[in-house]
């Protein structure tokens, strides 16, 4: 206010529009400072909805016994349902399960949406369709797909048994991609790999297009091979979206829920098969919560998932942007 | 200011866009389910919840055809989820469908609760009593004395073969000589043994349609009538019978009830099936090519039950009068013998069995077998097992131990204790 003071702007003007309306002044001032909130209010007032309290209130649940079968175990249960999840085998299999099958998906499908993100960023023939080929896997409705790779899997007449049978292997007995733990996390690991690679590769391409030309071609000219471009010069500048990937997925695998829970033979157990061999920890929340009733049990559940993923998340971002700043 | 105002508008359209994604979406979900009221005025819908195949679609059709002021609308799902899906809407209080159909193994869990469900007595259905066998119209019926439930079908039990099969491998194919094979549960592994060898094909689907009717032979089942769980009665003589056929490598081991195990009808993955009555629909909803090729012989050991159903009402539904038409239509013996004739599902009144319908009824699909004759006969000399109110979870659990051994996680002869334990948990939960 005292700049506008120090001007030698006529003042003519500036008082006769603060006579003409102090509403007019009013709305100005309105529309400056608080229409901004207003417009981003609606995000949110749904996140508050959908998001925080669910969370708060599912924090509560956790503490309470809720059971859905048996309506008069009810009331505080303290740190009951925690301890109990703690100490619960169980538990700890499906923990195991998740970071296992989060490993084998989020790591080659990272790194191979590296690679492909690369090669598209090359001159090719026939670019769009390229770009759109890898996506389709994205657009694909995840049931629609996963009941065709649980299919895909199937002992006795899957395509994976018969390809595995061409290269020589599993002649005499085929092999039960649900019996083990390791083959069933290669299968679920494989559904996820498949549809996010794509989507993953056209964000590292978008980034990979914003990086001036000239900086490869003095690399080029210092004698950097594409190998040494890729890891010193791509990889760095496009570390915002890579930060941003890893904790997406990071998120996503330590959810996993769809794809395991449609690869059992009976999804509707969501037991992750016959010895939970694959039970993700959202699949044993459902179970326990949905199927077994016990509410509370499986809210104290979600609540260490969350936490875990906010964890987790921060390690990855944190040793992402190690590995994009340190080469 | 400007760029501020700018992006904010901006995030702002897209938050709007999906805001109205959202209401749309829930909008669309909400027409779909309007079926709570139905159309017209005076116009009921009846939701009716079945699993399996109890020939729900005729019953539509003439119910429909019967009462034009009656819509039904039918929803089939998974056996086990089925079941539970009831109990979660029992506690919350709504949601339930009208007309629920309810299994043995989960009988006792819900007649427990039974003043969530409409007394059928109050309906004017008591009159039936005479009807039913004695035993399937006790199971249903709470201690306080009100009927919760009016019997569909009692499963029987009896063994499916393929005729053709068994012809290529040397088997007789008569239904009298293949009884004959198998007076026992031994010398039923051994004629799988013989097939194997001959066909290099395996004998049973799996290893849990061996354990289910076995255990429905045995006096007592998983638990007695206190609810005390009996592991080492007869679960295990039937927990041995499949862990024997799987040793003896005569199990396909598929998971029953599953895309593989459907598809196992169709590739001749197997050659005998446990065969309770309603066993006969499912197996002509799977596999409508083998029709002809299957024929019914005897069970080893003679009797046993396994599965049968009763149509519920929730107490919670809004039209309890139409519901109970329903059911009174469904359980009829004109609708009873309908039933049996297009599914197969054997009735529990045993006038029926006596009806000329019934006894002179040769099954199309299994080459023409008198399905009335064979299953009637073992459905009256039934002596009925206790079911404990943790049965079904005990069940499933259970199998999944036998699952295991199948898959060749487990040795057979480790697995007893894992389904000891197993058991245990849910019997303690």
């Amino acid at each position: 206010m005292s700049l506008t003071q120090i001007r030698p702007a006529p003042p003519a003007p500036e008082q006769r529009s603060a006579s003409i309306s102090k509403s007019k002044l009013w709305w100005h001032r309105f529309d400056t400072k608080a229409v901004p909130y207003l417009l981003i209010a609606p995000f949110f007032v749904l996140f508050a909805i959908f998001g925080l309290f669910p969370l708060i209130y599912n924090a509560v649940v956790s503490l309470r016994h809720w059971r859905l079968d048996d309506p008069k175990k009810t009331g505080w249960a303290g740190f009951e349902n925690y301890t109990k999840v703690f100490a619960d085998d169980v538990f700890w299999n499906a923990l195991g399960n998740t970071f296992g099958i989060f490993i084998l998906s989020t790591v080659p499908q990272l790194v191979l949406a590296l690679i492909i993100a690369n090669l598209l960023n090359h001159k090719l023939r026939f670019t769009t369709f390229w770009r759109v080929a890898v996506l389709l896997p994205y657009v694909t409705p995840v049931a629609a797909s996963t009941l065709l790779f649980a299919m895909f899997f199937q002992r006795d007449s899957g395509m994976a048994n018969w390809f595995l049978s061409m290269v020589g292997f599993g002649q005499e007995e085929p092999l039960n991609w649900r019996a083990e733990k390791w083959s069933s996390w290669i299968a679920i690991a494989t559904m996820v790999n498949w549809k996010w690679i794509g989507y993953n590769a056209l964000l590292y391409l978008s980034a990979m297009q914003a990086i001036p030309k000239d900086v490869y071609e003095a690399a080029a000219v210092d004698g950097a091979g594409p190998q040494r471009q890729l890891w010193q010069i791509t990889v760095p500048m496009i570390q915002p979206v890579l930060i941003f990937t890893v904790v997406l997925s990071t998120i996503g695998g330590l959810q996993l829920f769809n794809e395991p829970m449609l690869f059992d033979e009976n999804p509707a157990l969501a037991s992750g098969g016959s010895d939970g061999q694959w039970q993700t920890i959202a699949q044993l929340i459902y179970q326990v919560g949905w199927r077994n009733g016990n509410l509370g049990s499986a809210a104290a559940m979600s609540w260490i998932l969350f936490l875990i993923i906010l964890v987790v998340a921060g390690i990855n971002a944190l040793l992402t942007k190690r590995l994009g700043g340190g080469r | 200011m400007q760029t501020f105002g700018r992006r904010a508008l901006g995030v702002t359209a897209a938050g709007l866009a999906a805001a109205l994604a959202i209401s749309g979406c829930s909008g669309e979900k909400l027409a779909g389910n309007g079926g709570d009221s139905g159309g017209g005025e005076g116009q009921i819908t009846l939701k009716v919840n079945y699993f399996g195949d109890m020939g729900q679609q005729m019953l539509k059709e003439r119910f429909e055809k019967a009462n034009p002021n009656i819509k039904i609308t039918l929803n089939s799902a998974e056996f086990n989820a089925h079941h539970e899906d009831l109990q979660k809407k029992l506690v919350a209080g709504s949601g339930a469908a009208d007309v629920v159909a309810v299994d043995e193994g989960f009988m006792v869990k819900f007649k427990a609760q039974g003043d969530q469900f409409v007394n059928l007595l109050d309906h004017g259905l008591g009159s039936a009593e005479s009807r039913y066998l004695p035993w399937k119209w006790k199971n249903s019926l709470t201690a306080d004395g009100k009927q919760i439930g009016m019997g569909t079908d009692v499963g029987g039990l009896a063994m499916c073969y393929r005729t053709d099969l068994f012809k290529a491998a040397g088997l007789p194919t008569d239904r009298d000589q293949v009884s004959a094979l198998w007076p026992t549960w031994d010398k039923f592994i051994a004629t799988g043994q013989t097939y194997t060898k001959a066909s290099g094909k395996k004998f049973i689907d799996s290893g849990t349609n061996l354990f289910n009717p076995v255990l429905g032979q045995q006096p007592v089942g998983f638990y007695d009538e206190k609810d005390q769980l009996q592991m080492e009665g007869g679960p295990k003589v039937a927990f041995d019978v499949s862990m024997k056929a799987i040793e003896a490598g005569i199990s396909a081991n598929l998971v029953s009830f599953q895309p593989g195990w459907n598809q196992g009808f169709n590739a001749d993955k197997f050659a005998v099936l446990a065969c309770p009555a309603w066993m006969l629909g499912h197996i002509q909803q799977t596999a409508p090519g083998t029709k002809g090729k299957w024929d019914i012989a005897a069970i080893p050991g003679g009797g046993g039950n396994w599965g049968g159903s009763w149509w519920t009402i929730p107490a919670q539904t809004k039209n309890a009068a139409a519901a109970a038409k329903f059911i009174e239509f469904a359980t009829a013996p004109e609708q009873q013998i309908e039933v049996f004739k297009t599914v197969g599902n054997l009735p529990s009144q045993p006038a029926l069995y006596k009806d000329q319908a019934v006894l002179d009824f040769k099954h199309p699909f299994m080459s023409n077998a008198p399905t009335g004759q064979i299953f009637a006969k073992t459905a009256e000399s039934l002596k009925p097992q206790y079911l404990g109110v943790k049965h079904g979870k005990t069940r499933e659990d259970v199998e999944k131990v036998i699952t295991q051994v199948g898959e060749g996680k487990v040795k057979p002869g480790e697995a007893w204790p894992k389904a000891v334990e197993a058991a245990q948990k849910v019997a303690s939960s």
